[in-house]
């Protein structure tokens, strides 16, 4: 398949210098090494000519490399969307820095088939003095747009920004949402074969958010080539078919966006807890089928210390085997153990929430009946049907809760329980009809889809509904 | 139709320069115009201090040297002695601090999206020569007052704009690129063109100085420009030193050839010195 874009071997090194700005020495320290040549006299250290102890410290530093990019290979074909995904620091835009051609790269090679354009932040060179009309012609000629082209676009620019009221005053006096505007508005109308983009999509208001997507969704469509960075998740995922992960300079996998994603969100909760977990001495593990408390590596949250005491919990499956891998065709039991240690006016009601790998809520499990609030021992158990979750991994919170005025936690352990639906093979589910891929979504709910009972019938008109009810 | 291939390798390729240079050109020509709106936005005069800001020179050095000092003037008005001096002096040195400063202040455009660097520096020159060419309203008044006509060699003005210019900005493009790495050489310029003022025969004719030291004199490129000037206003061969425009014409060669290869050598680090 024809690629829009190769890379081979790339590599950056960067002089590391801390304090002021980067490797911009002072003349004072050049001419005292200029001296030196002159004289012929030999440097002991790597350490240029140590005029103050202070300014030999910033020498050393000086003297320190790092490689931002090592290493780093990968192919887009020609048409694909293409997310760069990796924490601060782990080389996203320098990549795009030497794609876009701003810096060059130290080694390795890049191969480019297009027209590229990159847009690394809006509105670069806008000039404050100058008004909108004028900064649009300027913006455009920086970001490569032929004079004729931007007098075509013009008025598609103007009308995009929704500022044709101000187009003729100067930026300056514009505000900050406004000028934003104006600066994406230009942007959008490039065209481009490979376009390069570093998050610019968060400006303006909500309104306008909306319209850059859809204008981001048309531009990406016939045939660009697209490169993204972005820290959201969510809009990757949206946005691209494939993912560049990358960490510390190097390539961490590169493949399709759900897996790297995916990828990215374990190893980010990992590193958290796992510095966590080194602090008290543990070893740490992402998936949690039981716990005892006190643990302190198990938060729990209580708006009333000491009136409720949570003990413990498992997760197990109904012959009570405790497992933080369940088949999807099974279900599981959450037994949650607590205590109350004196007799409390109202019934307590166990709650039980559940997130996504991410994060995100995807559910409240409310209970049947409300549990006694006399002082005692109890256990209470959340039954998770077979087929409910898709396969993924799941977090569950435990909580304890009177209700009054909407809240009163007794207690909240936060991630009691760390699942994994698994599909062990291929056969669990007759429903996929030989389909292998992973399915998306966070549910799987076997719903009934089967021939309709009268065959060939049409929509049923509204006014028959209403008749056939009555 | 097939698509362009671009490479980008640690070591670019000189021909690919200069295309991407030419291709830039619109660039080239939208900086410049920036430059230009922004000198005069906000102001009430505008462009009337393109020639009060030289004339307003012109009377201080006159009334200091001519008058109060009494400096010879082989019986041309000293006002005309300073005018054609001061003319290409501003010239070369806006250029040279203009060129200088040109990359620091466009810092975000460097940081952010490429093109040839060199853009910037030479766009930067436009507004100098503009400037320029609008002071010679001055030249045309004060000859008018004077009762000077113009002679033939007024026609070769262009030229020694053109070898002012070469000057500055081939030092310029050093500067400019030594800059990003030593912010030091913003404050050192500034001080080098004031005492340049004394030093080149910006208020004062060549021919003051005395025979023997002449050919040392000339050494300084700007005495060459400065002596050009004069002879294609004034038309007197006997108060310059003709031999000092052939030193200004070699060192305009020069600067620029080197100025250039020093800031292609340089111009990689650019994004990530600033």
């Amino acid at each position: 398949m024809e690629y829009a874009l190769r890379v081979e071997n790339l590599g950056k090194l960067y002089a590391i210098n801390r304090g002021g700005s980067p490797s911009a020495g002072s003349v004072r320290e050049q001419l005292a090494r200029g001296v030196d040549r002159l004289l012929g006299r030999k440097r002991e250290a790597e350490i240029a000519y140590p005029i103050t102890e202070a300014e030999a410290d910033a020498a050393a530093a000086r003297q320190k490399e790092f490689w931002a990019l090592k290493d780093v290979s990968f192919d887009v074909p020609a048409g694909e969307r293409i997310g760069i995904i990796g924490a601060n620091g782990a080389g996203k835009s320098t990549l795009l820095k030497i794609l876009s051609r701003v810096t060059s790269p130290t080694e390795g090679r890049v191969e480019i088939r297009g027209k590229v354009a990159s847009l690394l932040e809006v509105g670069t060179g806008f000039h404050p003095e100058l008004t909108g009309r004028e900064n649009i012609f300027l913006n455009g000629a920086i970001l490569g747009m032929p004079r004729t082209e931007i007098r075509r676009k013009f008025d598609q620019i103007v009308d995009f920004s929704g500022v044709e009221k101000f187009i003729d005053t100067p930026v300056k006096h514009y505000s900050s949402g406004m000028y934003v505007r104006l600066a994406f508005s230009v942007s959008a109308w490039l065209d481009p074969d490979i376009l390069i983009l570093d998050e610019v999509l968060a400006v303006g208001d909500q309104g306008f958010q909306k319209k850059c997507e859809e204008r981001m969704r048309e531009l990406t469509k016939d045939g660009r080539t697209v490169l993204f960075v972005s820290h959201s998740m969510a809009t990757v995922n949206q946005m691209c078919q494939k993912a560049l992960y990358l960490e510390n300079g190097r390539v961490v996998s590169y493949g399709p966006v759900v897996d790297m994603t995916r990828d990215y969100n374990r190893d980010v909760i990992e590193q958290i807890e796992t510095a966590q977990a080194e602090k008290f001495g543990s070893e740490w593990r992402w998936h949690r089928a039981c716990f005892d408390l006190p643990d302190n590596r198990i938060e729990v949250l209580s708006e009333h210390p000491g009136a409720v005491e949570c003990l413990g919990g498992e997760a197990a499956s109904p012959s009570g085997e405790v497992t933080e891998l369940i088949p999807i065709d099974r279900p599981t039991h959450f037994t949650v153990r607590y205590r109350v240690t004196r007799d409390l006016e109202r019934p307590l009601i166990p709650t039980f929430n559940f997130y996504d790998e991410v994060g995100t809520i995807i559910f409240v499990a409310l209970p049947e009946t409300t549990m006694p609030g006399a002082a005692g021992d109890y256990a209470v158990t959340c039954e998770l049907p077979a087929f409910l979750l898709n396969t993924g991994r799941f977090t569950v919170n435990a909580n304890l809760s009177d209700f009054r005025d909407d809240r009163t936690t007794y207690f909240g352990v936060v991630s009691a329980f760390r699942i994994e639906i698994d599909e062990p093979s291929d056969d669990v589910d007759m429903r996929r009809h030989g389909f292998r891929a992973p399915l998306p979504g966070s549910f799987r709910p076997r719903l009934r889809i089967a021939p309709a009972e009268r065959p060939g019938s049409q929509v049923v008109p509204k006014a028959g509904l209403r008749a056939s009810r009555a | 139709m097939p698509k362009e291939m671009t490479v980008i390798s640690p070591d670019r390729r000189d021909e690919d320069y200069w295309r991407d240079l030419w291709r830039e050109r619109e660039l080239f020509y939208f900086l410049a115009w920036r430059d230009l709106l922004v000198r005069y936005k906000q102001t009430i005069i505008g462009v009337a201090w393109t020639v009060l800001r030289p004339l307003a020179s012109i009377l201080v050095y006159t009334f200091v040297f001519g008058i109060l000092a009494q400096l010879p003037s082989e019986g041309v008005p000293y006002t005309l002695v300073v005018l054609t001096g001061l003319l290409p002096w501003q010239l070369f040195s806006l250029v040279l601090i203009v060129s200088s400063d040109s990359l620091l202040s466009n810092s975000h455009l460097v940081q952010k999206v490429y093109f040839p660097r060199l853009v910037i520096p030479l766009s930067s020159v436009v507004v100098c020569v503009v400037d320029h060419l609008i002071s010679f309203l001055l030249v045309f008044g004060l000859m008018l007052w004077f009762g000077v006509w113009p002679k033939p060699q007024f026609l070769l003005l262009p030229f020694v704009t053109l070898l002012a210019v070469a000057c500055a900005l081939g030092v310029g493009l050093i500067a400019a690129a030594l800059n990003t790495r030593y912010r030091d050489l913003r404050q050192l310029i500034p001080i080098l063109l004031q005492v340049g003022v004394f030093i080149c025969p910006v208020a004062y004719l060549t021919s003051l100085v005395s025979p023997k030291w002449q050919m040392i004199y000339a050494l300084n490129p700007m005495v060459g420009i400065i002596d050009a000037f004069r002879w294609c206003i004034l038309g007197r061969t006997d108060i310059i030193y003709p031999p000092s425009i052939l030193v200004s014409i070699v060192f305009a060669v020069v600067s620029v050839v080197i100025g250039i290869k020093v800031f292609r050598k340089m111009e990689d680090s650019f994004p990530d010195m600033m």
